[in-house]
């Protein structure tokens, strides 16, 4: 099959799954809620003359963009589901096969699957925040209105939507390659949705030894520029190139174990 | 069957997955190594150094696991067809979800009673080490409330699995619940105070709202487990197994 075939398939399978549309839910429709929520208390508060409360400021574009480290949840669903799906037994009535023994006999070139399984995840990490991140900042814009202060400049705005975006890209594929590894969505889960929230353990981390600064959650997190993050660690260009770095190392790690082991 | 033996049946099918022992001690090992690195970390300061405080600040870790216990525990028997050989076995069906209640609560507390003892106790040696130890008395009730409050938040998973029926969703969905949307809303709104998660965890926070008390806090997770326990019980003693 061609390369553009074997994309085509991987991805009718990846939208196939209830899982993925589970995670593109959470991304826009958690990230919708939370913005209606942030930009009402918003309104809320500048109507009753006290802005200055705020934790952000009257910025419609912080509003919905407080609401963005959300959709770091969705990716890893998508990451993770596009791959544990693959090892998932059927029913015993129905045989109790996995998908990926009817996938590598269509698709034997495994590097080649691999491959197009990472850019489907892309794809589809790419399109939820295409989608997700211009909704949230309308919606914010329309429920705040001319009642507040848009402080980010558009370059500025576009700029650090897209560093959102690269950081959910990349914690998706990091699922993905977790998953390979693992064969199954269970402790992937378990791992990213614990780093991607406020109880993480690499922040943990950062408390023991300043080398957790360059694990890959803990070096992305300034590509949510302007979000309040921990002090210190890497800058958001040089904790970019760390975490993608990290990514490629274990999609590297992954193909290496699954073009060598057996299904 | 009576009872007793059904929760026999399901503490034994309990103990027989592989996945539901590796969770009780990676649980009670994640414990030990929180408390270690958290006591051999803390600042001196007077106020930081309660060993109490630091093995409650393990907790929001310590929910995973159990959560985890209480999924797989419903989700293994709908993993294959042996959803089937148990209602053969046990037809009652109200008799079998509280007999894997039952079965749940037993893992649950002896999980989250020795993960937090050790953890207590791995707290007060490490700063014991450090002469790091409080002066005065240390109240240790937070600690028990703590492990209430685990019991209760795998209580709801449990019910949650029950009515989604799989492993996958409701894992992801309590996560996010307590890890993600319960402080993003709390960050935003007061009214988060009513999430079974927050309203819970005044069990081992009891000052920390201004409107609940530590009681109202547990009738409301009690109410949150409540409605989502009668719903998954009607499911199941209703649907197709």
């Amino acid at each position: 099959m061609s390369l553009l075939q074997m994309i085509a398939a991987e991805l009718r399978k990846a939208t196939t799954l209830p899982a993925v549309w589970a995670g593109v839910a959470v991304a826009l429709l958690g990230s919708i809620g939370i913005t209606v929520l942030n930009a009402v208390t918003t309104r809320n508060a500048i109507a009753a003359g006290r802005a200055e409360e705020l934790l952000a400021d009257t910025s419609p574009f912080e509003t919905a963009y407080a609401a963005v480290p959300l959709g770091t949840v969705g990716a890893v669903i998508i990451g993770v589901m596009a791959m544990s799906s693959e090892y998932t037994a059927n029913s015993p009535d129905a045989g109790g096969g996995r998908q990926i023994s009817a996938t590598l006999a269509a698709t034997p070139r495994r590097i080649t699957l691999l491959l197009t399984k990472a850019i489907t995840i892309v794809l589809l990490v790419v399109a939820t925040a295409l989608v997700t991140i211009p909704a949230c900042v309308a919606i914010a814009m329309a429920i705040i209105g001319d009642a507040g202060q848009e402080a980010v400049a558009t370059d500025e705005a576009v700029l650090r939507s897209l560093g959102a975006m690269l950081y959910w890209v990349l914690t998706g594929l990091l699922a993905f390659a977790i998953t390979v590894l693992t064969r199954n969505g269970i402790i992937p889960l378990i791992i990213l949705i614990v780093n991607s929230s406020l109880v993480s353990i690499s922040l943990l981390l950062t408390n023991i030894t300043p080398l957790a600064h360059w694990l890959p959650d803990m070096a992305g997190r300034r590509l949510f520029g302007g979000v309040h993050t921990v002090d210190g660690g890497l800058e958001a260009l040089p904790g970019a190139l760390v975490m993608a770095a990290w990514t490629l190392a274990l999609l590297a790690a992954a193909s290496g174990v699954f073009s060598r082991r057996d299904a | 069957m009576r009872l007793s033996r059904v929760v026999a049946t399901e503490l034994i099918k309990v103990r027989g997955l592989p996945a539901v022992v590796a969770t009780v001690f990676a649980t009670i090992g994640v414990a030990i190594a929180l408390a270690a690195g958290i006591a051999a970390t803390s600042s001196s300061s007077a106020s930081r150094s309660d060993p109490v405080e630091m093995t409650l600040a393990t907790v929001p870790f310590l929910q995973i696991g159990i959560i985890l216990i209480a999924i797989l525990v419903v989700a293994s028997e709908h993993a294959g067809s042996q959803i089937r050989t148990t209602l053969t076995a046990i037809p009652q069906r109200t008799l079998l979800l509280a007999g894997k209640a039952i079965a749940y609560l037993v893992t649950a507390v002896l999980t989250a009673a020795v993960s937090l003892c050790a953890g207590f106790a791995t707290a007060a040696i490490t700063l014991a080490a450090r002469d790091a130890s409080p002066a005065g008395d240390v109240n240790a009730w937070p600690v028990v409330g703590a492990g209430l409050y685990l019991v209760l938040i795998g209580l709801l998973a449990l019910a949650l699995a029950v009515l989604l029926r799989s492993l996958v969703p409701p894992l992801v969905t309590m996560l996010a619940l307590v890890l993600i949307a319960s402080p993003l809303l709390a960050g935003s709104t007061e009214h988060a105070r009513w999430l079974p998660d927050r309203a819970g965890s005044l069990l081992y926070q009891p000052d920390a709202d201004a409107v609940l008390t530590t009681a109202g806090g547990v009738l409301v997770q009690f109410a949150w487990i409540a409605a989502t326990s009668i719903i998954a019980a009607a499911a199941f003693t209703s649907r197709d197994a």
